[in-house]
């Protein structure tokens, strides 16, 4: 036993020749569900407060495609103690800045804030969790801007579709088939009750995790978050009181049996566990307590694309362009860590494969890249290059060919094997360099790995891996006969 | 059932303790000090200035190394910094470019370089690496024709792309309309491009990157010691030139409002950029306020005039924003975004309106409390990144502010009073004078000339060049030329023109020049004699410059520098057909290839333009559609891989024995211009060229 510890010790002494500097933090649940992580660090008076909802577009309905990512247009616009348009201003009359991001896995919201202002932060983003404004003026202001932004993001900007091209086909199967942005015309379909319905089942405590750094003192952070969160009603007690909200007397009476003139507004935040019951209110708020809300989640997508798929697109454009992709395993699958450090070698770095031979030696691009876009249920391998003046479309794939058959016929050299080490120790440095970054790290490992704490241990994945790794993969995904080509050609 | 009833009663009690009103916005705790650290500053014995700004945070270090020279004006070369930019990291009289690259990402550094700077930020333990690239970089850096080449057509395909890219494009027409005659409105075209020679790139890198005057900012995982050690191992030995000082204009103030339009086919929406420059330098005293205003206008988060007007109640668009630029050599404000077709205009209108209004009420309370504490808090804020404490160590030291210049920042924000800002908006905003920069589908074109104050909006290209917008042209090209050659001798008929041609048998000019990249005046005379010959010279202080002289069998050149020089064939060949008294007299004879492009429009008068050309060169010809006199020539003559474009601009047409003779000419010849009056001219006199001889 003495043994296993020191050799224990000998490898935290290996680890250590990393430049990593180990993330402390604590975490815990709420009993309503909420996942917390707290990181405390001094270095400059400010805070970031964040909460990742574990909802993205993969989890949308596909006839009503889109509302992920309007969502988080949506839960800016107020709540039933924030007046429509003050979220924003509270945060930035406070010194802060606020944004959120949606990706197909999930949506994240955040605030940096004086840390003096940390108290306003939960406050926010509690009310934010328990009852947002979800009403038809909102979305019909937000439902206008969302379409420009997909205008100004997608519409207006030249090779820019490719990633909705590119994953309608790689994913027939899996609603990984649409991209975030969505539909227009499916959020112009879209009812009221559609958008209150995705509220109720996906912004609600069970399904949240409150990420905080910076200059924050623990106890005194625990304690603020009890007072705004651990007091949120548990299971489907939240959906009873939003509808105890926002609903007419009638609509809630039909629909709950009891009036809401009976309610006490403050007995959805008092009922816990508590075996007691006087009344019907109660008994109502403590069985719905009890019923988790349910969410669906999706199924990995393990499934090769079917043969080889081409389509030609043609847009706004001058040069020509490529897109082609691979299917790659869910990110926590084993080989990911393989797969990044293969991309590394093709793409990574202007003395990278892909760029040493055909932007630079054979000039056939201006720009040539892969990247690994891994998720949460499958990942796509990228290959994409923009044709120089003249060259075809076909005679780059052929080159992107040769380098992916070069790789699978020949171990890679020592020095790219050591270099995407390099790389990767590099990164998971400066990822770690803000606290909003550290918020957001801890964040998605602990929502995506299970595991927090996979902040500290990232690097020893990367060295697990092998020069035969990387060729293995290679092999198993990179394959010829299942593939997805775009050829982007210009309008006439 | 006891202890169930125990552990109930507690829960309640700790619940009744907890009891919230939701509706109360907390309140904050007193706010804490915000150390601003000092960085440290020490110059070298070759004239670096340094700038340390330690932070140990995470083990990683930047050396940003930053030239102090002013930019010059590309002109026809346009894009050339650009060009070496691009080249910098192309190799070493050590390392090819593959070695180089390959040694950079084996640390997992990032080495880069600009037309300005070269930076290098890597882990600590990479960091001797790291330099050892950095300056093998700096002093050794080849150029390599390959290279050049290659990054050359790579701009060619750049050029392309950009071509489709609207953003680009409306900034490349926003720095043209704010900067003409200005480093930075320099912008690389096809022609410019090929201009540009790996010389050029070479002696660009040999002048700007020079260590006197230079800033290098280090930031990060390092001390004042170690900092010291290794700036005197690795940049002790560069060496370099005098850095270059290059004062320049403050752009254009225009006179109403200007609209200009590029055209981008297929656009669904138009991008939108309300400017015009600003008289304004880093730490002026009005920065401050004048930036409040912005923030307050268009340039802060989402509570801004133009994001809740534009996004938030019209739903015009996703972002509407202005942003006040103030760099080293001009200062301009941009207002505007992305905006549907169908609401472009509107969209203008709007962002005019909150103009107008800024520039004549004082904004609210709120408006401004909300404003500067968003600047407050973003201060404290950018504070995390320990580049933020660098660039302000930098900005003090580069324009000579007060050393507490961000010290004294946060307070000097909170004297900023509404006040203030009105006069701010006065004095540097503008709803009238504005130049309205649209990139979009050329079906809304209609719907911008209300905004143009004289009704007439200019096309510019991708590039922000002008468009010329020829209307077909409503008679042919051999009555064009004709009724030219009416004109200036002011007949009627052919008849009339043939005698009166025929009694012409000599003229001698003298035209006096001047030219602002001259000291000197140059006086230029010129001769012609029936029916060929024709000698030119140029002279100043009783110096000849410049000979030249052809007589349909022998010709020759002469310059100071080269020398005299034969005419070849093809220059023979090529001064036959644009000899004689008028040229025009013998296109129908000579077999000159010309063509009747079409009418255009330049303020408001209508040319003919007519195009000559030859193998090597090519030149349009503008007739006055009314008057029919030639107002410009513009030549373009490719010689090698250069392309030398020469602008002459006639007028002050006088009559001179029956003929009527330009007496002003304004000629722009690359980045040079010269502006002359005919003193002299005397028709059918006494001729005597034996300077010629």
């Amino acid at each position: 036993m003495r043994n296993l510890v020191l050799s224990g010790l000998a490898l935290l002494a290996l680890g250590s020749s990393y430049s990593q500097k180990k993330i402390e933090f604590v975490e815990y649940d709420l009993p309503n569900g909420i996942h917390v992580i707290l990181h405390e660090e001094h270095s400059t008076p400010i805070v970031a407060v964040s909460v990742l909802y574990h909802v993205g577009s993969k989890n949308e309905n596909p006839n009503r495609t889109g509302f992920a990512h309007f969502f988080e247009h949506l839960l800016f616009e107020g709540s039933e103690n924030i007046g429509r348009g003050k979220y924003s201003e509270l945060v930035e009359k406070n010194g802060g800045v606020l944004n959120a991001n949606t990706s197909q896995d999930r949506t994240y919201y955040y605030e940096i804030l004086p840390s003096n202002q940390l108290e306003l932060g939960l406050w926010l983003e509690s009310e934010r969790m328990l009852h947002a404004k979800v009403d038809i003026k909102g979305i019909e202001t937000q439902r206008s801007v969302v379409k420009e932004e997909k205008r100004q993001r997608v519409d207006n900007q030249p090779y820019a579709s490719f990633l909705t091209e590119m994953f309608k086909r790689a994913f027939p199967n899996h609603p990984y088939n649409w991209v975030p942005i969505g539909s227009m015309e499916h959020l112009d379909a879209a009812q009221e009750e559609d958008y209150v319905n995705f509220y109720k089942t996906y912004y609600v405590p069970s399904n949240a995790t409150l990420s905080i750094a910076g200059d924050l003192d623990v106890a005194q952070t625990k304690k603020w978050i009890d007072k705004y969160f651990a007091s949120m009603p548990m299971g489907q007690a939240i959906t009873l009181y939003r509808d105890f909200v926002a609903q007419s007397d009638a609509d809630f009476e039909k629909r709950y049996g009891i009036a809401k003139s009976k309610f006490d507004k403050n007995d959805f935040f008092k009922i816990k566990k508590s075996f007691l019951s006087f009344s019907s209110t109660k008994r109502l708020i403590k069985k719905m307590s009890s019923k988790p809300i349910e969410i669906k989640r999706t199924e990995k997508d393990r499934s090769p694309i079917n043969g080889v798929i081409k389509a030609e697109i043609f847009d706004n454009i001058q040069l020509p362009a490529i897109f082609m992709g691979y299917k790659l395993p869910e990110q926590r699958s084993d080989d990911a860590y393989a797969l990044e450090m293969l991309n590394e070698v093709l793409s990574g770095g202007s003395s990278s494969r892909i760029n040493k031979t055909i932007v630079e030696k054979k000039e056939m691009a201006t720009f040539a890249f892969s990247f690994n876009f891994a998720l949460e249920d499958a990942g796509v391998e990228i290959f994409a290059a923009i044709a120089s003046n003249g060259v075809s479309l076909d005679s780059i794939q052929k080159e992107f060919d040769a380098q992916i058959e070069l790789i699978k016929n020949e171990l890679i050299s020592e020095d790219e094997f050591q270099k995407a080490r390099n790389k990767f120790e590099n990164d998971l440095v400066s990822a770690n360099s803000t606290i909003a970054g550290i918020a957001e790290n801890l964040a998605d490992n602990r929502v995506y790995y299970g595991n927090a704490d996979r902040v500290n241990t990232l690097m020893n994945n990367y060295m697990k891996v092998t020069r035969e790794d990387i060729q293995r993969v290679a092999k198993k995904y990179l394959t010829q006969d299942a593939r997805v080509i775009l050829h982007y050609l210009p309008k006439k | 059932m006891k202890k169930i009833f125990l552990s109930s009663f507690i829960i309640f009690s700790a619940i009744a303790n907890a009891q919230l009103d939701r509706s109360i916005m907390p309140t904050a705790a007193p706010p804490k000090a915000n150390d601003l650290k000092e960085s440290e500053v020490f110059t070298t014995a070759n004239g670096i200035t340094v700038i340390l700004s330690e932070n140990h945070k995470i083990p990683k270090v930047s050396f940003d190394l930053s030239m102090g020279s002013d930019p010059r004006i590309e002109g026809n070369k346009a894009g050339l910094s650009g060009m070496a930019g691009s080249l910098i990291m192309s190799g070493t009289t050590n390392r090819s470019k593959d070695q180089l690259d390959k040694e950079i990402d084996y640390i997992g550094a990032n080495l880069s370089a600009d037309e300005n700077s070269i930076f290098l930020s890597c882990l600590t333990k990479h960091l001797d690496k790291g330099l050892t690239l950095m300056s093998d970089v700096l002093m050794n850096a080849n150029f390599p024709q390959s290279e050049f080449d290659r990054i050359k057509k790579q701009n060619e395909s750049e050029l392309m792309s950009a071509k489709s890219d609207a953003s680009t494009m409306a900034r490349n027409a926003v720095v043209k309309v704010n900067f003409p005659n200005h480093p930075y409105s320099d912008v690389m075209t096809e022609a410019t491009l090929n201009n540009i020679s790996r010389e050029d790139v070479v002696d660009y890198f040999k002048r700007n990157f020079t260590p006197k005057g230079s800033y290098l900012v280090v930031v990060g995982d390092i001390n004042r010691q170690q900092t010291e050690e290794l700036v005197n191992k690795y940049f002790n030995s560069w060496n370099g030139g005098e850095v270059y000082v290059n004062p320049t204009n403050n752009g254009l103030y225009g006179k109403g409002n200007r609209v200009v339009f590029v055209k981008k086919p297929g656009a669904v929406q138009s991008v939108v950029y309300v400017t015009f420059p600003v008289k304004m330098k880093q730490g002026d005293k009005n920065q401050l306020p004048l930036t409040v205003l912005n923030n307050i206008f268009g340039g802060g988060g989402f509570g801004t005039r133009l994001m809740q007007n534009l996004r938030e109640d019209k739903a015009y668009t996703y972002g509407c924003y202005s942003s006040l630029n103030i760099e080293d050599n001009g200062a301009w404000l941009s207002a505007g975004g992305n905006f549907r077709n169908a609401v472009t205009d509107s969209a203008i209108a709007q962002i005019l309106g909150e103009f107008e209004k800024i520039t004549n009420e004082n904004v609210k309370d709120d408006e401004l409390n909300l404003t500067k504490s968003t600047m407050n808090g973003k201060f404290a804020i950018s504070l995390e990144n320990p580049q933020t404490i660098a660039r302000f160590a930098l900005n003090v030291i580069k324009n000579k502010l007060p050393k507490d210049y961000y010290r004294t920042y946060l307070s000097r924000l909170s004297e900023v009073s509404k006040e203030n800002v009105l006069e701010m908006a006065q004095q540097y905003f503008t709803s009238k004078n504005c130049n309205i920069v649209v990139v979009g589908n050329e079906e809304i074109i209609e719907n911008l000339k209300k905004f143009d104050s004289d009704g007439k909006i200019e096309l510019l290209d991708a590039f922000g060049n002008e468009v010329k917008d020829l209307k077909k042209a409503d008679i042919s090209k051999e009555l064009v030329i004709e009724n030219y050659l009416f004109a200036v001798t002011q007949t009627k008929n052919k008849k009339e023109l043939t005698l009166k041609i025929k009694n012409i048998v000599n003229y001698e000019r003298v035209t006096d020049m001047t030219s602002a990249k001259i000291p000197i005046p140059l006086k230029m005379t010129d001769y012609w004699i029936a029916p060929a010959t024709e000698a030119q010279k140029m002279e100043g202080q009783g110096m000849v410059f410049q000979k030249s002289y052809y007589d349909g069998k022998t010709g020759f050149t002469f310059n100071m520098q080269a020398g005299k020089k034969e005419m070849t064939a093809d220059e023979m060949n090529s001064k036959k057909n644009s000899s004689g008294l008028f040229p025009e007299m013998n296109y129908a004879t000579n077999g000159t290839n010309y063509d009747l492009i079409g009418i255009e429009n330049q303020n408001g008068v209508d040319y003919y333009v007519v195009k000559t050309m030859e193998d090597s060169s090519e030149t349009y010809d503008y007739y006055n559609k009314t008057t029919y006199l030639k107002e410009k020539t513009i030549s373009i003559r490719k010689q090698g891989g250069e392309t030398m474009e020469t602008t002459n601009i006639l007028g002050d047409y006088k009559d001179v024995s029956g003929i009527l003779f330009p007496h002003s000419m304004s000629l722009t010849i690359g980045e040079m211009s010269l502006s002359g009056k005919v003193s002299k001219m005397i028709v059918n006199g006494k001729i005597d060229l034996k300077d010629f001889k």
